[in-house]
């Protein structure tokens, strides 16, 4: 007990930082435009998956790209928050890239494979661009493939996952040093913060212009709890395989 | 490691990519796995029984995550001496073999399971439909898992790029990838317009023809097959380069430049992709127009 005491005293600023990234995390699956099932047959605005699975797997290939710069730097040392700045940056742009080559070859299979233009419905007028949308929503839908707004939101969504997942694996090798247990933990919170914020979004949400961005206070408040109790646990049971503990 | 070696295991990772984006895309059409089953599932139970094949054992990205990580996990402990003394490429293909046995079970049981419970509507399990069709997913299952388990190592090995990650943990994070990447792209060619070629090119589906799926082939009554053969065309391909060029461009800006100068190129990309995706979008809207439906206020 006392050394678990310890081991939270030691690393408050990691449990701190695990939180953080959580937030990021539950805060950028609001923005990526999903369309679930119906986006898949050209019903619905957004990209024709899952909230969880998209976001999952832009957040784990930035980890990926994140997990290889820690290492890169951590040759001179541990690295201290300019490092992780760099990692977390490294991270997220990797989370980007992924979204956004997945929304615009998505696009490419809306516009020239199924014939339709992209459009929102949740929207009269694009609010980037000014396009008019309900003219080019096909009847019976509820909108079809990533206009302007949703593909800006989604790389929005793909930088905080990004930055979220980066961060929680920054900050659990900063308690053990071991990057196998730090990736495989900073998979868990990365997922728990990535569901529960899918009950907020209820299969579909377009973006940050969506109605249902609305409810990311509640997310927030959620994914903290959430969060904080994955930290508590992440922090102690590796870290306490450090210390030989356990 | 010399640019130019790295740049060349860079370009091989983003050639397996490609062939592991497509290869998984066409399983997934084959089995109807993924967003689009909801139809096939549904059509019986609006009264149009078919002969294409119905299986969705999870959404695309938890099930490839699961035979990435198991194909890399059977090569990395086939790859400890103690065990077994051969080229990696032998251990990778073994283990991509076993991930493929562990896609024929799931697939036949989904398969039986799905097709049994629906035998009030009509919908029978076709014997030949099973034993037809699962050997093609398979089959497209290991190319799937043996490029991605190949990435993998050559992003884990220590002589080659070195990540830090455990094996099984790389393949199953690039399976996960694959399967977001199919699911977002292919998936929607074979949703949105192989199962729904009844309907005018371009019309959109209307919720109310939900289920109304294509049951009849060029040549008589369509089946799994004839999906993979249409989506092999552009959904499939298209789903390759979207993983090839995520593989390629994310690995690509970390080799070739380093600190915040990768950030910022990798900036770069995504702007120019933004920019890229508004031009698509304009050149549709241009080609298409309004749907002359449309009788709202608003002008196009």
């Amino acid at each position: 007990m006392t050394d678990i005491v310890t081991m939270l005293t030691m690393n408050w600023a990691s449990i701190i930082g695990i939180v953080i990234g959580g937030i990021c995390i539950a805060v950028g699956v609001h923005f990526v435009p999903v369309g679930g099932a119906p986006a898949a047959m050209a019903q619905a605005t957004g990209i024709g998956t899952g909230t969880v699975q998209l976001a999952a797997g832009s957040g784990l290939t930035g980890l990926l790209a994140a997990g290889y710069m820690y290492m890169t730097l951590s040759a001179a040392g541990v690295p201290g928050i300019s490092e992780v700045a760099l990692i977390c940056a490294t991270g997220a742009v990797g989370a980007m890239i992924m979204i956004t080559v997945t929304m615009i070859v998505g696009n490419w299979v809306y516009i020239y494979g199924v014939g339709v233009p992209p459009a929102s419905a949740k929207k009269d007028y694009d609010p980037i661009t000014g396009d008019p949308q309900a003219p080019y929503v096909a009847a019976g839908t509820v909108g079809q493939g990533l206009p302007t707004v949703c593909f800006v939101s989604g790389a929005m969504g793909g930088l905080l996952g990004g930055l979220g997942g980066s961060l929680i694996y920054c900050m659990l090798m900063w308690v053990n040093g071991d990057p196998a247990i730090s990736s495989i933990f900073a998979i868990g919170v990365f997922l728990v913060n990535a569901v529960l914020p899918s009950y907020n979004i209820q299969g579909t949400i377009e973006g940050f212009h969506d109605p249902k961005f609305k409810r990311v206070p509640k997310a927030i408040l959620a994914c903290f709890i959430a969060s904080l109790l994955c930290g508590i646990i992440a922090v102690t049971i590796p870290g306490a395989a450090m210390l030989g503990g356990a | 490691m010399e640019p130019a070696m790295g740049m060349g295991l860079v370009a091989l990772m983003g050639a397996a990519a490609t062939v592991a984006g497509c290869s998984e895309d066409l399983e997934s059409d084959i089995g109807s796995q993924s967003n689009p089953n909801s139809q096939v599932q549904l059509a019986a139970q609006v009264g149009y029984p078919h002969r294409i094949f119905n299986k969705a054992i999870s959404g695309e990205p938890p099930s490839n995550a699961m035979y990435c990580a198991v194909g890399a996990g059977v090569a990395m402990v086939l790859m400890s001496e103690s065990v077994m003394s051969a080229s990696p490429l032998i251990e990778i293909a073994i283990g991509a073999f076993v991930a493929a046995l562990l896609n024929g079970v799931f697939s036949t049981t989904s398969y039986m399971g799905r097709n049994a419970s629906q035998t009030r509507f009509n919908q029978y399990v076709y014997l030949d439909v099973l034993r037809n069709q699962v050997l093609s997913l398979m089959g497209h299952a290991y190319i799937a898992t043996f490029c991605i388990v190949l990435l993998s190592y050559v992003l884990w090995e220590q002589t080659l790029i070195g990540h830090p990650f455990p094996f099984p943990v790389i393949a199953l994070i690039w399976g996960l990838c694959v399967g977001a990447i199919g699911s977002s792209t292919g998936d929607v060619h074979y949703g949105a317009e192989r199962e729904f070629q009844d309907f005018k090119f371009g019309s959109g589906l209307n919720a109310a023809d939900s289920g109304n799926i294509t049951r009849f082939a060029e040549a008589g009554i369509r089946s799994s097959m004839d999906n993979a053969w249409f989506c092999s065309k552009f959904g499939g391909p298209a789903t390759g380069i979207a993983f090839g060029m995520v593989v390629f461009l994310d690995n690509w800006r970390s080799t070739a430049f380093g600190g915040w100068t990768a950030v910022v190129v990798g900036l770069v990309i995504v702007l120019a992709l933004v920019i890229y995706n508004r031009k698509i979008e304009t050149y549709a809207r241009k080609k298409y127009g309004p749907y002359p439906e449309y009788a709202g206020e608003i002008a196009a």
